[in-house]
């Protein structure tokens, strides 16, 4: 059994909400499954009064979608780029970062530095950007141009 | 769960090559088979590196297992490339 149907079953056996909330939410959560916001949150009135009840799923993909014509890009005809990376790559690639010799990270500072990313490795802590790819769930970032050239770029979890 | 297959294709407006699958899981017969040498190898750089070889382990395997989902397609001036690890 899935973790939120469980979450479901537990809210409706702790009486947080009836039969028929708690099939609406186990629908919802079965349709919502291909819903682009990174996560479904269901909410519910208890019958008790108890209110406020959410079920949230989290995000397996990290989606990114740009759409750039010629004019834009300079390049013959469109250019349509559609990555989607599990989030779980995102995290092991996180550890990896973990691997980089300490010796390394002064090296790795100037570079990065030099073209123009002004980051300290050495302050960059794993949990700090497991926090990060967290945090990324709720992330969307939509841009749209509107003028001559159209260039559509999304960027999303799902 | 790690990766059965790569999808891979390239199309340019000359040329199509047809999607090729590549059965992943067939690499695991000479990785079990080499595995003693494997992790010989893996020691020794570990050693070389200063780092602990199960953390490095796990790392990689958790990369390995990560991968399946991931999905890459690239489209430009007519040329197309595509990677599924599935």
């Amino acid at each position: 059994m899935n973790e939120n149907r469980r979450q479901i079953l537990e809210m409706l056996a702790a009486g947080k909400v009836n039969a028929d909330e708690a099939e609406r939410l186990i629908t919802a959560l079965e349709s919502g499954s291909g819903k682009t916001a990174g996560e479904f949150v269901g909410s519910v009135s208890g019958g008790n009064g108890s209110s406020g009840a959410t079920v949230k799923t989290r995000a397996k993909y990290l989606r990114v979608l740009v759409e750039a014509d010629e004019d834009m890009t300079g390049l013959k005809g469109p250019t349509t780029v559609n990555v989607r990376v599990p989030m779980q790559l995102l995290r092991a690639g996180v550890r990896l970062a973990s691997l980089i010799p300490a010796q390394a990270h002064e090296q790795l500072d100037e570079a990065l530095s030099r073209h123009g990313v002004p980051l300290t490795l050495s302050q960059i802590k794993p949990e700090n950007l497991e926090e990060l790819i967290d945090h990324l769930e709720d992330l969307t970032v939509d841009v749209d141009s509107r003028d001559e050239c159209t260039t559509k770029v999304r960027v999303y979890c799902e | 769960m790690i990766p059965n297959f790569a999808v891979i294709g390239v199309e340019t407006p000359e040329w199509h090559m047809p999607r090729l699958w590549i059965p992943l899981f067939l690499l695991w017969i000479p990785v079990i088979l080499l595995s003693p040498l494997i992790f010989l190898v893996l020691v020794g750089v570990a050693i070389a590196a200063r780092m602990t070889i199960w953390r490095v382990i796990a790392i990689f395997w958790g990369i390995l297992s990560s991968l399946p989902g991931t999905h890459v397609h690239v489209r430009a001036e007519g040329n197309q490339v595509l990677v599924r690890i599935l």
